[in-house]
């Protein structure tokens, strides 16, 4: 897919987001560029994953327009362009191995078994999981199930990375990598949920929310 | 209420599935129902136990059906077809819907929906992986009832049967898509697919002759898909022919029904991003 460099990566404009009555985002507005990474910071049920989930297209804003490099969230397009790590205890195949989960996850990014495979090699280097993916997902702890949860993301190289608090359940070593491996991809845009300062600091602008 | 322009394009792409998409949602639920080996292997061995049933029925009515029988030799010829067909026709109806909720149930609905697959692929993936074991399951049970339960297939046309065993599943996976969308929306829909079903075999002459339902109940198991199903099957397991105007009704439902659900599906998809119940169940 060719992307026009002068097109954001991603725009946000007047997002709002209510569930009933109750309003989680109001009049959100965000420009994302090339190489970009924001954390939005906030407290508990301020909106934080919310806004990643319209962003992903899984939630549809109740107002406002989202594109990612100029199609409309949850679009195909728009999906084939992000990377996404949304709450890791219930997004993986408990049955399957790490391996055959992200194998799968290739796969769904339209990639062929044989690229696939590579893909997922490639990122089992880099991140050093091959005990993760050895290990069938229900016999892993939840820090190891986030560092998969990091490599789903990082397949097939997106554009855009939508990652909800990654470095929680994260050991020193695991934070370090998930840091370097973020870092490494110099061109792609990065938008974190976090609580943590040190998250903060590594990113080039923060946004809060429910203030 | 209008969707507002950052969803208002449809997020159905309507270019061709690509198959090794489908195929690899179908290989993941291969290898997790391999995972679970007892239930696997119990799953295969109930089916041949229905068929023991009726074997047993069969000989104990021996010379006491009247009824016509569709070409069937016997009555447990007649039955043994009614199971295999069964296991198709409930494994494309309802299997996508099962795969659905249980996506629902585990969690991994919302990051399947995140990634890039089609509306189409969805579908066909889903649906895969039941209706390919269904399959496979009826042609072990008519062997099994033709080596140890003297089923006759001298006259059997292959490829009629596996032509009409395909069209019969897609044109039944129509049913599965629509309560697939019913469970994206309401979250428990199956329950109203297995009541179709049931009703639809009922009708439709599996385990017993339409001739014997009752006279204002006939026209509805004459017009229903599954009725070609059972016929076609039957035509081209006992006569060898005459499949082929069953095989074309099938196919011709297939064609224009399975557009349609999948349409109706992502409807649905779109109205549970709206609702924000992708991540609930």
């Amino acid at each position: 897919m060719s992307l026009d460099p002068c097109e954001p990566l991603l725009r946000v404009e007047d997002l709002s987001r209510n569930f009933g009555v109750h309003q989680v985002l109001v009049n959100v507005d965000l420009v994302l560029g090339r190489g970009d990474r924001v954390a939005i910071c906030g407290p508990n049920g301020a909106g934080k994953t919310t806004i990643l989930r319209c962003i992903a297209g899984t939630l549809a804003p109740t107002n406002g327009r989202i594109d990612v490099c100029g199609y409309p969230a949850g679009s195909i397009q728009s999906r084939r362009l992000t990377g996404i790590s949304f709450s890791q205890e219930r997004s993986f195949y408990l049955r399957l191995s790490g391996r055959d989960n992200l194998l799968f996850f290739a796969q769904l990014r339209g990639l062929k078994r044989r690229q696939a495979i590579e893909q997922v090699r490639a990122i089992e280097q880099e991140l050093e999981l091959q005990e993760i993916l050895r290990q069938r997902v229900d016999r892993c702890s939840t820090g190891m199930v986030q560092q998969l949860a990091l490599a789903r993301a990082l397949l097939d190289s997106p554009a855009l990375l939508l990652l909800d608090e990654p470095t929680r359940s994260l050991d020193d070593h695991a934070t370090a990598r998930l840091w370097a491996a973020l870092e490494s991809r110099s061109t792609s845009g990065l938008l974190i949920s976090t609580h943590r300062a040190d998250d903060v600091a590594r990113c080039h602008r923060q946004i809060h929310l429910g203030s | 209420m209008t969707l507002p322009a950052a969803i208002d394009k449809s997020t159905w792409d309507r270019s061709l599935p690509r198959w090794w998409v489908a195929a690899a949602v179908v290989r993941r639920d291969y290898l997790i129902t391999r995972s679970y080996r007892l239930p696997f292997v119990l799953d295969a061995f109930y089916g041949l136990l229905e068929l023991a049933v009726y074997f047993f029925i069969s000989r104990t009515l021996r010379g006491a059906v009247s009824a016509d029988l569709g070409g069937a030799p016997n009555y447990f010829a007649f039955a043994a077809i009614g199971i295999a067909v069964s296991v198709v026709v409930a494994a494309a109806a309802s299997g996508l819907a099962r795969q659905l909720r249980e996506e629902q149930l585990t969690g991994t609905l919302e990051v399947l929906v995140a990634h890039p697959l089609t509306t189409a692929e969805t579908c066909l993936g889903l649906a895969g992986f039941p209706l390919l074991f269904a399959v496979g399951r009826a042609f072990v049970y008519l062997n099994v009832a033709a080596v140890w339960m003297d089923l006759d297939l001298s006259r059997i046309s292959w490829p009629g049967l596996i032509l009409i065993l395909v069209v019969t599943g897609t044109s039944l996976s129509i049913l599965g898509i629509l309560s697939g969308a019913i469970v994206l929306v309401l979250k428990r829909g199956e329950i109203l697919a297995g009541m179709l079903l049931v009703a639809m075999t009922v009708l439709c002459g599996s385990v017993f002759p339409i001739s014997s339902l009752p006279g204002w109940l006939e026209p509805f198991g004459k017009v229903l898909p599954l009725r070609f199903a059972f016929d076609g099957v039957r035509a081209a397991l006992f006569r060898g022919e005459g499949w082929e105007t069953d095989f074309f009704v099938l196919l011709g439902f297939s064609v224009f029904g399975l557009a349609v659900a999948i349409a109706i599906f992502d409807r649905a998809l779109r109205v549970s991003r709206r609702t924000g119940s992708l991540g609930q169940y």
